[in-house]
């Protein structure tokens, strides 16, 4: 179908899937931590903060060497899992997820921490004073006055993890149907000179996130509301 | 006593320790100047900072020891200096969104007669940011009576308003006094909307409760900063007696006589509050026959304190078991030989009815 | 006032007529040469001799995957010389009009299997069958020389349809040499030029049979740019001298077998 073959399109519902489960990962995991760098006070939150901004400096496949390392055999996380008997997580799925989250955690944790510091503490103050519980605040209060954040840090986050190439090669081995991602399988193409198919995978993935990006970014000027508490 | 409880906090140079006992109805002013630790105490008492003691409201344990209730399971309502509407809610749900927090079976108030009560009914499907700040702080107050609180926490909802605004709000917070069956506690740094709303009055001064107890006793107390500010005032209850629809008068029945005031006709009966300024009494040794000033009381003398200003004392009038102040110089004092115990005339050179 | 400011303009007029000349001296540029990345060891010794033999000459190399040197090279890249992994990259540059002259080819390379936690020198290709060998990192065999030689050999021994499920791509060589160096791959069929590389001294490796697989010919071309270059051309001749064999046999590569 449109000239894609069957790898093809398996590296493309693998891509989606990917970014899409890394995506809604960050977004979770990132919701504590960005609301904590947004409102503490201690010293070690500079620290943090660079240590959440470190991913944009090393270049991907370095990130992708020290990521096989630690998820390996012989890494500290890759070791203890396979001491567990759960099996270590180099070329698996799971370590292509790891890989992309902490690739895009930047992308993720500021887009997040600016809407939190934008919004400040009083609207949970007001929350709580009107009954609300810390998980009724989280679903009344701050996911709607910070989808604006929310919104950014998950469009960046999943745009991020498709062009993604370096990390996930390393960290995936580009095994066909099991971490072959298209943006491997379009450098795949291209460094075999198949040029035609590169380009026919390469409008495709363009083609999809386009599609994805429109309606969502369609959706938030639907639901725009005025974001500053008066 | 319903909200009783000791509290300390320290932040950074600042430390709070403050002894309560609060009266069961009525509004409880926390009056003091900027920084000496008014919100800070009214955010104790709601739970938004956690200082160390105890604190009990209604017979309910809110803290104690390591006990502390958080702030969502406090039956209170907190109105903030700004109105803090939710801005992704229309007025409508941000009303609700206290209200349907409470179960139906514990809620106290209803949603209409609260709307109606604070003048909110055409705004129900605004957004916040289509609100005047005057309406933005009346839904804010609904808001918080929606959530049946059993104490209802003010930190100067006024003190972020211009003066039309608040004078559109006052006929409102007045109305909420002689409504709600709740104790409020009240911040305010302004003595004439202390004078106007409070019953009950705690003095803060860096941290710590200065002096607490009726409003009326407090206000003319000489050994306290209150009487001897430029606009130190005394509260009168009054009752009215009868009115004048023409000239837009009523009289009302104080104490020990009878008071003329610019107001439009109320029933008689209706109990009042009048506020007079210690300047603008005026004492006389006989009932004056050939002044402008109407009104004028019997009083005697209860005491006569130094002033801060040197040219100046304070007079305290006792008008049946009402008390009045009076400011006036001391070379008047010694042409008019007043002495403690002397009957004298009160003439007031102007009233406010609050 | 008026002082302070003639000279200022007039140290404004150094800066410029300095950086005028540091730009005049930029444009007589050194020869360049475009290696591949799997070429940086030899090919540092290779321009160092080079350098001692002819003081005068200005030249330097610049190091990259084959591939994309190419299409470096295609869009008019500074390069004077180009160092190929293989044959099919300069040839087609050859083809294109991009070369001042014939490929050379001027190595052979070999196939070794490597582990970072066993003793390789006795494994066997078949051996890779084994349960213990859970990845097996070869470069991607679409478009990396290495890999492509290394399916030929895996195909050749009977071997591919079982180890295919447990192979790992590299986007070259040198990524598959990494993944077997983090541990994650058990093993990897790497080049025999990795294996003298400083940081491998003292490794054992296996030496894969070269009759299992097409020569791994690497040759070199003087592009168009380079063709006037005396320079270019001085460093094309150097590369069939004794010295110069000696260096490459040094450093894994063999001499090509001339057809």
């Amino acid at each position: 179908m449109l000239g894609l073959t069957s790898s093809d399109w398996e590296a493309l519902r693998l891509t989606l899937r990917l970014a899409l489960i890394s995506t809604g990962l960050l977004l979770v995991l990132c919701l504590p931590l960005a609301w904590w760098l947004a409102h503490t006070q201690r010293r070690i939150k500079v620290v943090i903060e660079a240590l959440v901004a470190l991913p944009l400096v090393l270049p991907p496949t370095v990130i992708g060497f020290y990521l096989l390392i630690l998820l390996g055999p012989r890494g500290v996380v890759g070791g203890t899992l396979e001491r567990l008997g759960v099996g270590h997580l180099a070329f698996t799925f799971t370590g292509l997820v790891i890989g992309s989250m902490i690739y895009s955690l930047p992308f993720v944790v500021q887009p997040l921490q600016n809407a939190f510091q934008a919004m400040g503490r009083r609207p949970l103050e007001v929350a709580a004073t009107l009954r609300a519980g810390p998980f009724d605040r989280l679903l009344s209060v701050v996911l709607p006055l910070s989808r604006q954040g929310l919104l950014t840090a998950a469009v960046l986050s999943f745009a991020h993890t498709l062009g993604e190439f370096g990390v996930l090669l390393m960290i995936g081995g580009g095994i066909p149907g099991q971490t072959q991602v298209a943006s491997i399988a379009i450098y795949s193409h291209v460094e075999a000179l198949d040029y035609a198919s590169a380009h026919r995978l390469s409008l495709f993935l363009m083609l999809v996130a386009f599609t994805l990006l429109t309606c969502i970014y369609a959706l938030n000027r639907r639901f725009k509301v005025v974001g500053v508490m008066p | 006593m319903s909200v009783s409880g000791t509290l300390r906090l320290k932040r950074g140079d600042f430390e709070l320790e403050a002894e309560l006992e609060l009266p069961e109805r009525g509004v409880t002013a926390l009056f003091g100047r900027s920084g000496s630790g008014k919100t800070t105490l009214l955010r104790c008492l709601a739970g938004l900072e956690r200082g160390e003691g105890w604190l009990s409201v209604n017979g309910c344990r809110w803290q104690h020891g390591r006990h502390f209730l958080p702030v969502h399971r406090r039956p209170l309502g907190y109105v903030f200096q700004e109105a803090s509407l939710f801005p992704h809610l229309r007025v409508r749900d941000n009303l609700r969104y206290g209200y349907r927090r409470v179960a139906a079976g514990q809620r106290r108030v209803d949603f209409d007669e609260t709307v109606h009560l604070l003048g909110v009914e055409a705004l129900l499907d605004r957004h916040p940011h289509a609100l005047s700040g005057g309406q933005r702080q009346r839904v804010a107050i609904a808001r918080a009576l929606l959530a049946s609180p059993r104490l209802l926490l003010m930190d100067e909802p006024m003190a972020s308003l211009d003066a039309a605004s608040k004078a559109e709000i006052l006929p409102y917070l007045e109305r909420l006094h002689t409504h709600l069956e709740i104790p409020v506690v009240y911040v305010s740094h302004a003595l004439e909307e202390v004078a106007r709303l409070a019953d009950y009055l705690v003095l803060l001064e860096a941290g710590r409760v200065l002096a607490a107890g009726p409003l009326h006793e407090l206000l003319v107390r000489s050994d306290l900063p209150l009487s001897h500010a430029d606009n130190a005032a005394a509260v009168l209850e009054a009752r009215v007696l009868e009115c004048d629809a023409v000239q837009q008068v009523i009289a009302l029945e104080c104490g020990a006589g009878r008071l003329w005031l610019s107001h439009p006709p109320a029933p008689t009966g209706t109990p009042l509050r009048v506020s007079v300024k210690a300047r603008d009494v005026v004492i006389s040794l006989t009932p004056p026959q050939d002044s402008s000033v109407l009104n004028c009381l019997p009083a005697r003398i209860s005491e006569i304190a130094d002033d801060p200003h040197p040219g100046h004392l304070l007079v305290r009038l006792t008008i049946g078991d009402q008390t009045l102040i009076s400011r006036i110089t001391r070379e008047a004092a010694k042409r008019l030989a007043l002495v403690v115990g002397q009957p004298v005339y009160a003439q007031l050179r102007g009233a406010a009815l609050s | 006032m008026q002082a302070i400011f003639k000279r200022l303009l007039m140290s404004v007029a150094a800066l410029g007529m300095s950086l005028a000349l540091t730009m005049a001296q930029a444009e007589q540029e050194p020869t360049r040469i475009a290696a591949a990345a799997s070429l940086r060891a030899v090919m540092d010794e290779l321009v160092a001799t080079y350098r001692t033999q002819h003081p005068a000459a200005s030249l330097e190399a610049v190091y990259g995957a084959s591939g994309s040197l190419r299409a470096q090279i295609e869009n008019g890249a500074p390069f004077d010389l180009f160092f190929s992994a293989d044959m099919a990259f300069p040839q087609a540059l050859e083809a294109g009009g991009h070369a001042a002259g014939d490929v050379t080819p001027y190595a052979e390379g070999r196939l070794v299997l490597w582990s970072e936690d066993i003793d390789a020198s006795t494994l066997t290709l078949g051996e890779l069958a084994d349960a213990r060998f859970r990845r097996i990192a070869i470069a991607n065999p679409r478009h990396a020389p290495y890999g492509a030689r290394a399916e030929e050999a895996l195909r050749a021994s009977g071997l591919w349809q079982t180890l295919e499920p447990k192979l790992v791509f590299g986007e070259n060589i040198g990524q598959a040499l990494q993944m077997v160096h983090s541990g994650a791959a058990n093993v990897g069929i790497l080049a025999l030029a990795q294996m003298h590389a400083s940081s491998m001294r003292g490794s054992t490796f296996h030496l894969i049979d070269s009759s299992l697989h097409q020569p791994l010919e690497n040759g070199f071309i003087i592009t168009r740019r380079g063709g006037d270059d005396p320079t270019a051309r001085g460093f094309a001749d150097f590369m069939q001298s004794p010295e110069a064999q000696r260096i490459l046999e040094a450093y894994g590569f063999s001499m090509p077998r001339g057809d």
